[in-house]
């Protein structure tokens, strides 16, 4: 956990959200093997963006990518030739329809395109947590002063794997069931050095614990045309594996004297898994470090797990609607395979959405 | 405080049966671990830079997966030791090792860790690269482990990367539409004619303006390339108006192993230490250029040397 005067904010978030609207009655209506399953009581998910699949409609992982980046450009004090670094953060990395690249880099082929053209570029591919973990990344290089500024940016195509599980399961047991939980969408967000303490990145601290990195494999199918994610909901969700977040978050604010009440967070914003996980996972947080949770902020009715976009989606969706105050202090925690968790702290009061 | 390199290792495939990115980086890693007499919770941060991997894995981070095999942060709850582990992908092409460095820099100046574990490991989705003669990279894994130095000599430098306004001629993907149930073990090397001279104008472009921003004498630098092609480090020496044996491109081991990928610059950095380096030289320029196109750069000076 390092804190010092050379800390970073967030200076600009954008995002992008496919128009196409998929509700979950019909998104249960295609799953042959399982017809009768109650998808929406079981995750809370009621509806989810999907990608337009015509190649003129640029919504392919790379395509939402570079329109998020743009948005985040537009309410940004950057243009896209002052930045110092692009990190991209795509599980999915669909680009010119249905090819899945491994290279070149997405981040390299955003800042061209951008014109980015001074910019360190970079992939990181860490499942949910790689928006979280390219800011991370960002906030050091910012702190150790080898950058002044960059973007980070998401676009996840993530119905794909929907789209196979869909043809596959055939019980609400199924390893690819959560799959059906998926929704598409992009963000991007620029940080630069914190002049006050009205924007501030306070700290993001983050751990893989890797005994449970297999309990969440994402590859190609073996039986239809698709990519899949293959999830052991059980062993991922149980209660040990929750307690990760608090008991590494305690232990972190411990080395610095600190509680989690000292922190004074106004909001907590969870990976958007489903409604039940929110909960538990705030219920959890609120028995081990015994004290009540901030005020919890979630999209994951509307927008189903958006994988690597969640929170920041969460961020841009309720700063621009105004159900999120500004000059208040934000708590991110990650729960990604790996397994990933940690904390991000952040004031926020001028960033641009 | 410098970041110097404290242990390097590679792996090659077995001879007998498919390769696995996460076996190879993890034996790697081990091997690190062992040669700098270190037990696994001394690392707090893993990146993997690997870009072809068994199955076409999308997720978790392969690193994941390499940590656990390498022992590292199992479970913190079980054991919640003090510098608790993380790890990511970091994916640029050939040039990952480099950006890794510096990212690794950017760790070690704030504190965030007190070592950290660079993995580059490739293998054919398959298993096999030998079976694709599409397919130009050989299955490989390397392992390099870095920490701070506390004096102000030797070391990394800076690195410095650079990108291209040209449209790669260089790229690697799973083409899905297609495919059928055969994914997990198929993948696309687009390789476009003209590519090498593209990577070797933004290399030697990119090592010379190194050279002149950081005063380098190149004269007395060993180059250590990346090897998008066989003649790669040869070429790049001329068009920097260096002799032939300025640069070192390595082989992968084994016969009819098809070129090191990600891995070639820890491949390099262990043959051009293994007998001292030659007279007269006392750093070497790692230089790697790869898909975007994309190009990085970063002088290293051994400490006991």
């Amino acid at each position: 956990m390092t804190s010092d005067a050379r800390g970073s904010r967030f200076e600009a978030l954008g995002a992008y959200l496919p128009p196409t609207i998929l509700g979950t009655p019909d998104l249960v209506a295609t799953v042959t093997g399982a017809p009768d399953v109650d998808l929406e009581r079981i995750t809370g998910v009621s509806r989810r963006r999907v990608y337009d699949k015509r190649p003129t409609a640029g919504e392919d992982s790379y395509g939402l990518a570079l329109k998020a980046a743009r948005d985040a450009l537009d309410h940004s004090r950057y243009d896209a030739g002052d930045l110092d670094l692009v990190v991209s953060a795509s599980i999915t990395r669909y680009r010119d329809g249905d090819d899945f690249y491994f290279e070149p880099s997405f981040a390299g082929l955003l800042a061209k395109e951008l014109g980015a053209h001074r910019a360190i570029h970079f992939d990181v591919s860490n499942a949910c947590a790689g928006m979280m973990t390219g800011v991370q990344l960002l906030d050091r290089l910012i702190r150790a002063g080898i950058v002044r500024n960059g973007l980070v940016v998401s676009g996840e195509q993530a119905t794909r794997v929907a789209e196979t599980a869909a043809r596959e399961i055939s019980d609400s047991y199924d390893p690819q069931f959560a799959s059906l939980s998926v929704g598409d969408s992009a963000v991007a967000v620029v940080l630069d050095r914190a002049v006050d303490e009205a924007d501030r990145i306070h700290y993001v601290d983050l751990m893989t614990c890797s005994e449970y990195s297999h309990l969440c494999l994402g590859m190609p199918s073996d039986r239809t045309e698709g990519i899949a994610l293959y999830t052991d909901n059980k062993q991922m969700h149980k209660e040990d594996r929750l307690r990760l977040w608090p008991a590494f978050h305690g232990d972190q604010l411990a080395k610095l004297g600190r509680s989690f009440t000292d922190e004074g967070f106004d909001y907590v914003v969870q990976h958007q898994v489903g409604t039940r996980f929110v909960d538990y996972v705030n219920r959890t947080g609120e028995r081990e470090f015994a004290t009540p949770m901030p005020e919890s902020l979630s999209v994951v009715e509307e927008f189903g797990n958006t994988a690597s976009t969640s929170h920041f989606l969460v961020l841009h969706r309720h700063l621009k609607a105004g159900t999120a105050r500004r000059g208040a202090r934000y708590l991110l925690v990650p729960a990604a395979s790996g397994v990933v968790t940690g904390a991000l702290s952040a004031t926020i009061t001028n960033l641009g959405v | 405080m410098t970041t110097v390199i404290t242990a390097a290792a590679t792996v090659a495939a077995p001879a007998d049966g498919p390769a696995a990115a996460v076996l190879l980086a993890g034996r790697a890693s081990r091997e690190c671990l062992a040669e700098a007499r270190l037990s696994p919770d001394a690392v707090g941060l893993l990146i993997n830079v690997g870009v072809y991997r068994e199955h076409n894995t999308f997720e978790p981070a392969v690193a994941a997966l390499v940590q656990k095999e390498a022992g590292i942060n199992l479970d913190y709850l079980a054991d919640p030791v003090p510098g608790a582990a993380f790890s990511f992908d970091l994916m640029n092409g050939a040039c990952g090792v480099l950006n890794a460095v510096q990212v690794a820099q950017a760790m070690l100046a704030t504190g965030s860790t007190e070592r950290v574990l660079i993995t580059a490991a490739d293998v054919h989705p398959g298993g096999r690269a030998a079976l694709d003669p599409h397919y130009p990279y050989a299955d490989l894994g390397a392992a390099l482990l870095l920490e701070r130095s506390a004096g102000a000599e030797g070391g990394f430098g800076p690195v410095r990367t650079a990108g291209s306004t040209e449209p790669s001629a260089v790229a690697g993907y799973l083409p899905t539409a297609g495919m059928r149930a055969g994914g997990r073990s198929m993948i696309t090397v687009r390789r476009e004619a003209g590519f090498a001279d593209q990577l070797l104008d933004l290399a030697a472009a990119t090592a010379a303006e190194y050279a002149r921003a950081e005063g380098l004498d190149l004269d007395r630098t060993l180059l250590v390339t990346s090897r998008p092609t066989a003649d790669f480090a040869q070429r790049l020496a001329a068009r920097l108006g260096l002799p032939a044996s300025a640069a070192l491109a390595p082989d992968a081991p084994g016969p009819g192993a098809g070129l090191p990928h990600t891995a070639a610059p820890i491949l390099g950095y262990l043959e051009a230490v293994a007998e001292g380096l030659p007279a007269g030289v006392d750093q070497l320029l790692f230089v790697a250029a790869g898909a975007g196109p994309s190009a990085a750069c970063v002088s290293y000076r051994p400490l006991d040397r």
